[in-house]
């Protein structure tokens, strides 16, 4: 990674001439996290909506452009930053990053398209409700942490969808697009007088003021207890489950343990959810658990779909499992091999170039040392079970466990009352 | 080279990288490509078994041995299997469609021998015992619960197969059918291991960091002494041509009506599937594609729109996937199908362009940009050596494919528009809103 200089973006290139095809990602620093009160969607709506025309072309143009080159140029929101991300064959690279650099400087800001993306970003929202999983993990963001800066939706609702306004987006365009703020990684088929090339385009002609302060975005506390909001759906056959609570950031002190720690309880097949869920009991197709990545606390997610008739018994017994983990860790065996799995593993992370870019990319706009995530072999040899088992006693809390289960609430409700997961509420899957 | 081996074909596969096909005199075969960009292994195992070898009432037989393959054998007591590949860091999966079975492991470069003893041992000395055929039974019942019972793209999918084929396999869904997998009985399934799970029935593809010559070595030390099976002859069941549309509608509870529409259209192997891939790219590949732009942008009659050919042996289908907008329905999307199919034959309404050159030219640019992205990484290189190997029976069509891709011209899409996507030859499954969805998006 280097920073081009005191000012302007971080940059990050990974050449590779595997294949004549280049990839970038631009990282805008904010993200939806960062949306204001009432207002969320509007980091996702200005993005959209500067991809949707810019410098001398309309939508359909530059859609037209960059299909006829055989490229593309995507828009995501994540809770830290807005992505473009860019994807040319060599020989076009210099016109495909022509008009990625449109997109950042010149947007059109069409108000057809601006009252277009209005109407129809309410149908993401009947997509998601049309998908259990989908609908689980939106769920669980709102009502996990109550009041913490990633519990609200980047995709917005029908009520602050309403409140978005045109003048809004451009403003926040105009104050996070500058060249300070960006983190531009570059992989493939790119030498480096290309991709010095390719920086000063995509920036040359943003502003050149400092980064913006984002929103403060302090983790609430966390909720005491736990609870259950069941999804109400009708026909279910099975209970999407969500089941979890805040934690730490990723890069915080108990990174490395958490990691180990999160392998054995759900981060492999022969993980204990995954024997004790699947492989025991058949009751779900998968279990898995992660720490979620973000730049600041997040949540820790256990994840499964268990039958609709077995899903009171598979909440009783994970949080029974999330408990226990939470206060003895893991056996000294299993740090082992929870180790050796972990470390082995990273040379698949970072096989390709796009791979290696997009880590290094990730670290920079979660604000933490260059090569942070690569190094972090490094940093399990060095660690004990002892260690792991602290830091699951610091960071893993199964009495502020809150669940999330889309399914039927005629058919399930009586048995997750009975689960132990705390009081019970139940919502219907499109109110939110 | 071992003595034992054969060298049947050679061929470039992307930049660098050359991929060998040799075969043991027992019917394996072995596809190697050196690939040292990373001290890693690609080593996948493909079986020519895949749904379409069932039989009717016992579907999902092969999707279910994709999940007994990582059980107990002879040698690997339960668990064993996942603990040793999880040990190196490595990851194993596996696939099944109807074509093809194949198993995934990824491994670090050193622990090839490891990979290649544990393929070896399972495709010989499988234990099939009643407890752990029920646990996976358990499992497989749930999977299908999450993807199809609960999904309704999954329904919608399995529901469309069923209504286009009448007599051939690819009519039943990969899985199988809930009750066929909760019946599956174990002497059946011994005698589906026995009968499919042989050398000659088989294709190592191996992509990565290795010495060719210890690994020809090494896989005739694990696989030279097996006996080859006596396969079934192959299939040869022909679908009926389609000559009238056929429409189902399913009721769900969503928000707005989905669609797939599925147009019949030949085996990947057939000179036509190359022209028919252009063809879905131009309905829906892209941003600038004509039914993203007619259905989303200008009527915002849909909220998404899909285009996808299926890459299997046999004729199969061409697919749209539709997703309507708030007040639009199934109907009203099928008549703008139909206008722009119209426009693409050079018949249509006025209200779409006949073909040109430029746009052909821009599905090519976005096909090339897709051959390379496949090829990014050793899993994406084996998967394409394995499926066109065993799927069309020789890797190098990944490659033919791909010429095939680039000739394409604008009489070969009218042609082929005006050959297959008649709506007789279609078959349109929608889901509608219950009636109490209905009401609430409303």
């Amino acid at each position: 990674m280097s920073p081009t200089g005191p000012t302007g973006p971080t940059v990050i290139v990974e050449a590779s001439p595997d294949t004549p095809l280049v990839w970038f990602d631009v990282a805008i620093r904010g993200g939806a996290s960062a949306d204001p009160n009432g207002v969320e969607g509007l980091h996702r709506h200005a993005a959209l909506l500067a991809r949707r025309g810019a410098g001398r072309r309309a939508r359909a143009e530059l859609d037209e452009t960059l299909d006829g080159y055989g490229a593309a140029i995507d828009v995501s929101i994540s809770r830290d930053a807005v992505t473009l991300s860019g994807l040319a064959l060599t020989r076009h690279l210099d016109a495909v990053v022509e008009l990625a650099a449109d997109v950042l400087a010149e947007p059109m800001w069409s108000e057809d398209e601006h009252a277009r993306l209005l109407r129809e970003t309410p149908q993401v929202l009947d997509e998601i409700r049309d998908d259990d999983s989908a609908l689980a993990t939106r769920w669980f963001d709102w009502v996990c942490c109550p009041g913490h800066a990633y519990g609200r939706t980047s995709l917005g609702t029908e009520a602050s969808l309403a409140r978005i306004e045109r003048a809004a987006a451009v403003d926040l365009w105009r104050r996070e697009v500058v060249a300070d703020n960006l983190v531009i990684g570059l992989a493939g088929d790119v030498d480096e007088a290309a991709a010095a090339r390719v920086v000063a385009r995509l920036s040359e002609r943003l502003p050149k003021g400092p980064r913006p302060v984002s929103a403060p975005v302090v983790p609430a506390e966390t909720a005491r207890g736990r609870r259950v909001i069941l999804v109400d759906k009708p026909d279910r056959t099975q209970a999407q489950l969500r089941i979890g609570h805040l934690s730490v950031r990723y890069g915080d002190q108990d990174t490395a343990a958490l990691a180990v720690a999160e392998a054995v309880l759900g981060g492999m097949f022969s993980s204990r959810l995954m024997q004790e869920i699947r492989v025991k009991r058949g009751w779900s197709y998968g279990a898995g658990c992660a720490l979620r990545r973000s730049r600041l606390p997040h949540w820790f997610e256990i994840w499964m779909a268990a039958g609709i008739d077995v899903a009171g018994p598979a909440v009783a017994l994970t949080l029974d499992l999330l408990a226990d983990y939470a206060a003895n860790g893991p056996t000294d065996d299993e740090v082992d091999f929870a180790r050796s799995y972990l470390v082995g593993a990273m040379p698949f992370h970072v096989a390709t170039a796009r791979q290696r870019m997009q880590l290094a990319v990730r670290d920079a706009v979660f604000e933490l040392p260059a090569g942070f995530t690569a190094r972090l072999p490094e940093a399990l040899a060095e660690l004990s079970a002892t260690d792991v088992r602290a830091a699951c006693a610091r960071c893993l809390d199964a009495g502020s466990a809150v669940t999330v289960a889309v399914t039927t609430a005629d058919q399930a409700r009586g048995a997750l009352e009975g689960a132990g997961a705390g009081a019970l509420t139940v919502v219907d899957h499109d109110e939110y | 080279m071992t003595q034992s081996w054969q060298l049947e074909a050679e061929a470039a596969i992307g930049r660098g990288v050359t991929a060998k096909r040799f075969r043991l005199a027992n019917g394996l075969g072995l596809i190697a490509a050196i690939d040292r960009r990373a001290p890693i292994v690609a080593l996948q195992t493909w079986y020519r078994v895949g749904s379409r070898h069932e039989q009717p009432g016992a579907t999902g037989m092969a999707h279910l041995f994709e999940h007994l393959m990582f059980g107990q054998t002879e040698e690997l007591p339960p668990g064993e299997f996942d603990r040793l590949v999880e040990r190196t860091g490595g990851e194993s999966n596996a696939a099944t469609w109807v074509d093809w079975t194949y198993y995934r492991l990824s491994l670090p470069a050193r622990d090839l021998p490891l990979g290649v003893r544990l393929e070896s041992e399972r495709m010989q000395h499988l234990v099939l015992e009643p407890v752990p055929v029920e646990a996976e039974r358990d499992v497989v019942t749930n999977e299908r619960r999450e993807r199809v019972e609960d999904d309704v793209d999954g329904s919608l999918d399995e529901q469309l197969m069923a209504q286009a084929f009448t007599v051939h396999p690819y009519r039943w869904p990969t899985i199988g059918w809930m009750e066929d997998i909760r019946a599956l009985a174990l002497p059946h399934i011994r005698d589906f291991y026995r009968t499919w799970y042989a050398p000659n029935n088989a294709c190592l593809v191996v992509v990565g960091d290795f010495d060719e010559r210890a690994l020809l070595s090494l896989v005739e030390s694990h696989y030279g002494h097996i006996e080859p099976a006596t396969l079934p002859a192959a299939s040869r069941i022909v679908e009926p041509e389609q000559t009238r549309e056929r429409i189902v509608r399913l009721p769900k509870p969503i928000a707005t009506d989905r669609l797939l529409v599925g147009y019949k259209a030949p085996g990947q192997d057939d000179p036509d599937w190359a022209t028919l891939e252009i063809i879905a790219t131009m309905l829906a590949g892209c941003p600038s594609a004509r039914l993203y732009r007619r259905l989303v942008i200008e009527r915002e009659a849909a909220s998404s729109v899909d285009a996808q050919l299926t890459p299997f042996h046999d004729p199969s289908l061409l697919r749209l996937a539709v997703t309507t907008a708030r007040g639009h329905g199934a109907d009203e999307v099928i008549r703008e199908i139909d206008a722009e199919l119209a426009a693409m034959a050079g018949h249509g309404d006025g209200t779409g362009k006949p073909p040109s050159r430029g746009e052909v030219e821009k599905a090519k640019a976005i096909a090339e940009t897709d051959f390379w992205s496949a090829l990014v990484d050793l899993d994406g290189k084996a998967e394409a050596l394995g499926h066109y190997e065993t799927a069309l029976g020789d890797f190098r069509k990944v490659n033919a494919i791909a010429e095939r891709l680039a000739a394409v011209t604008v009489d070969d899409v009218v042609r082929a528009v005006n050959t297959y996507l008649r709506p007789e030859r279609r078959t349109i499954v929608i889901a509608e809103p219950e009636p109490d969805s209905a009401e609430e998006a409303a």
